[in-house]
């Protein structure tokens, strides 16, 4: 089975965002690289293997439901598929909590690319965030949404000033878009 | 490099004032050089590997990319975030701040605070200075907060007008890039003349006001009309938009400046919402734009990582003779030579703190006794909450609007003024939200997928908060001491700083307090501040707890004055006791008043700039 299909699809169901959306962030390769390097593989694959099967037998509210029970609870694969969900909203590796790390850490961690310490995964990272876009904005200080779109009606196509006839000319020269 | 060195003009500092003076003076044909204690920029936006480090410095040139890609991985996204940790010049972090306890020093960052409460602001030692992580707003000062000791009794008069610094106002004005409209920012239109602005009457801003956001517009509508009553007097609360140094719409044929790099960075404001930490296309000024401009005059030399640490005296001890400083290869090893230079005239520009640091250092320009004294601040109480509806938060500049309609009147006689600052971008500053909140919901409130988003997109753009800049007044036991204990990697002092807050800025703060209360009565603001006494800005006025904030304005430390035995300099910004010192920076104003500082002190500085030509150029 493609590993990083099976990342994806756990993905989905953590993040609430599909699939093409994930994958057009440019971004999961590098995620599901930490990942890999962080936790022992025993424990990918059974985060891997029981989120396809829950999602394989339930949909909807059944599949949440059936993933808080078999996966955010338990002790092993919860921690891990929370850093999952927060390296996608939130750019950050978080350390895994003290518990887990002392049952589950990978015993012979060698100084490498990656460390299970809190830290941002890259540049690229931080402007792919999935919190921006949640919150109906972009990652303070990229993807400028352009001049004065501030003054737009939360929700207003931000890539264009509206010419309607709904606002005089004159307020749009005082930049009173509303 | 060798000790006789001659310029006319020797600038310690390469921030906005050090700026300023450079750029003028080189302009008039005078030869000017500047030192820098901390790093370059480079002169760059982008790195390139056709940049090699030239001979005189080893470290790898900077870029101010360089300066993007390091906010955008640093884990704490604080002012000073994205600019170099360096400790042969190091500098104040937000997240050195901690209560100090009771009779203890706290000295855990670059300031050793012996308290009792801390003082809370941060500025940046590289080139470009604290306008690298500036928000941009440039208001002027009214008035009335020039004559605070006649008209109110308390605080210090100023040895000057506002009606002698308005002509060096619309210079700032104009150099820095201000956007806004002079119809609106004299006030005329808010029913308090206490706050009315006199503007000439042709005066017009090279660049049209910034628009104002979406919850600028919501919260003009929602208060429309709405007054506040103070000692048995009512004042209205108006929404008006703020002056702010960001590039916008230009006004006939005025265009738009940029700075480092490539010639289109530099142009309007796009929206990035990131003007602090670091405002990624630089449509916000900040002093490298000055600096480029002093570099063309081709009189201008900037020496970075040169560390001025003492000013000597001729033998009459009357003028500064030499300018010694430590020139150091790299941020990480302490390893420096010393040289001096001197100058016709030297002129400090280090920052409020710095200037006084090298001055007590030197044991110079401190007849009165007041170098060091009277550091203020404007502590900044937060207040926050969740409008009733989807007001866009997270979007645009930091501020684009404010309530500047409580900055003056009577009430200054019993407690402290103060400004409303609108802020765009939401919780951030109270809760560091949404990446130092979000992990709450995902590990406590056991959110995930489809409900973790929903919630986010409905509780996160409805996040706002106020800002209450309280003004403070110049206080001699608030200062900045040395210590021979307390010293950095190159052996030069770190500040001692002593600092209180005091009951008529805290009723200021009680004031504030109610006003917002009010604001989110009126418009049904879901309520979430909190104030906690592990809060290092925590105290108490009448039984009630606040929190303030810094705000990053750091005023006092060498204030102008009419009497030398009260004041470091006169109203040239000339030394009283050196006449071939002049000291410019927020560090030269004798009360801090309710706006912020940086356009007064630009305003000054281009009249001390006059003041030092005049001085080479005697009639």
């Amino acid at each position: 089975m493609d590993k990083l299909a099976d990342f994806y699809q756990v993905s989905v169901v953590l993040t609430g965002y599909n699939r093409s959306r994930l994958m057009a962030t440019g971004i999961g390769e590098e995620y599901f690289e930490v990942l890999t390097s962080l936790v022992p593989g025993k424990i990918i694959d059974e985060l891997f293997i029981c989120s396809r099967a829950l999602a394989h037998e339930y949909k909807g509210e059944a599949l949440n439901e059936k993933f808080r029970e078999q996966i955010l609870s338990n002790d092993r694969l919860g921690p891990v598929a929370r850093n999952i969900l927060k390296m996608w909203y939130l750019s950050l590796w978080y350390q895994l909590p003290q518990s887990w790390r002392e049952t589950y850490g990978v015993p012979s961690q060698t100084p490498g690319k990656y460390q299970d310490i809190d830290f941002v995964i890259s540049e690229n990272a931080y402007i792919q965030g999935l919190v921006w876009p949640a919150l109906g904005s972009h990652p303070m200080g990229a993807k400028q949404p352009g001049y004065g779109t501030w003054a737009f009606k939360p929700g207003e196509e931000l890539t264009r000033i509206n010419l309607g006839t709904d606002h005089p000319v004159s307020d749009i020269e005082e930049g009173n878009l509303s | 490099m060798n000790n006789n060195e001659h310029f006319d003009v020797v600038i310690v500092g390469a921030g906005i004032s050090g700026a300023i003076m450079a750029q003028e003076l080189g302009k008039n044909g005078k030869s000017v050089l500047i030192l820098e204690a901390g790093t370059g920029t480079g002169g760059r936006f982008f790195s390139s590997d056709c940049d090699a480090p030239s001979q005189e410095n080893s470290q790898p040139l900077s870029s101010y990319q360089t300066y993007m890609s390091t906010f955008f991985t640093a884990l704490a996204k604080i002012p000073n975030a994205p600019y170099p940790n360096n400790a042969n010049a190091p500098q104040p972090l937000v997240t050195d701040l901690a209560p100090i306890p009771q009779g203890q020093i706290s000295d855990n960052g670059y300031f050793v605070q012996t308290g009792p409460l801390p003082f809370a602001s941060t500025y940046t030692r590289a080139e470009g200075g604290t306008t690298l992580h500036w928000l941009g707003t440039c208001l002027r000062m009214l008035p009335e907060d020039f004559e605070l000791k006649t008209r109110f009794g308390r605080g210090l008069d100023w040895p000057i007008s506002y009606d002698e610094l308005r002509p060096w106002y619309e210079i700032a004005e104009q150099n820095l890039g201000v956007s806004a409209n002079a119809n609106e920012q004299n006030y005329q239109q808010i029913d308090n003349p206490a706050v009315h602005i006199p503007f000439a009457a042709s005066y017009e801003y090279k660049m049209e006001k910034i628009p104002q956001s979406y919850l600028d517009q919501y919260f003009s509508k929602g208060l429309a009309q709405m007054q506040v009553s103070f000692e048995g007097k009512n004042y209205p609360i108006d929404v008006v938009s703020t002056p702010q140094a960001r590039n916008g719409m230009p006004r006939g044929d005025y265009r738009p400046v940029g700075a480092v790099g490539h010639e289109t960075a530099g142009q309007r404001c796009a929206g990035n919402s990131n003007c602090v930490p670091i405002c990624p296309i630089q449509a916000k000024y900040n002093a490298l734009k000055t600096l480029e401009q002093a570099k063309k005059t081709g009189k201008v030399e900037i020496r970075t990582q040169c560390v001025a640490y003492q000013l000597e005296t001729d033998e009459q001890g009357k003028n500064i003779a030499r300018v010694h400083y430590k020139k150091y290869q790299s941020s990480d090893n302490p390893d420096h030579q010393c040289h001096a230079v001197s100058g016709t005239i030297v002129v400090l520009a280090s920052h409020a703190v710095e200037n006084a640091k090298l001055l007590l250092a030197s044991n110079v320009a401190n007849s009165s006794d007041q170098v060091g004294r009277n550091l203020m601040d404007h502590p900044t109480m937060l207040t926050w909450g969740l409008m009733p509806t989807d007001i866009g938060a997270f979007r645009g500049p930091g501020s684009t609007s404010g309530i500047p309609s409580l900055r003056g009147g009577e009430f200054r006689k019993s407690r402290a003024a103060f400004r409303i600052e609108i802020g765009n971008w939401g919780w951030s500053w109270p809760e560091g939200a949404p990446v130092g909140t979000v992990p709450d919901l995902i590990d406590e409130k056991n959110m995930f997928g489809e409900q973790l988003k929903n919630y986010i997109a409905s509780v996160y753009p409805r996040m706002f908060r106020f800002g209450f800049l309280v003004e403070q007044l110049p206080d001699a036991n608030n200062r900045v001491t040395l210590d021979d204990n307390y010293r950095d990697q190159l052996g030069n002092y770190r500040p001692v700083i002593s600092y209180n807050v005091t009951d008529y800025t805290r009723a200021g703060m009680a004031a504030a307090k109610e006003v917002s209360d009010q604001i989110f009565q009126r418009l049904g603001i879901e309520g979430f501040t909190e104030y906690k006494p592990s809060d290092a800005g925590y105290l108490t006025y009448r039984g009630e707890g606040y929190s303030y904030n810094g705000a990053g304005h750091l005023v006092g430390t060498h204030i102008m004055g009419d009497n030398p035995n009260t004041s470091v300099v006169n109203k040239y910004q000339q030394s009283w006791d050196h006449p071939n010192l002049y000291l410019v920076g927020c560090g030269n104003m004798p009360t801090i008043s309710t706006s912020n500082p940086t356009l007064t002190m630009a305003a000054l500085t281009y009249w001390a700039a006059q003041n030092v030509l005049e001085a080479l150029n005697p009639c």
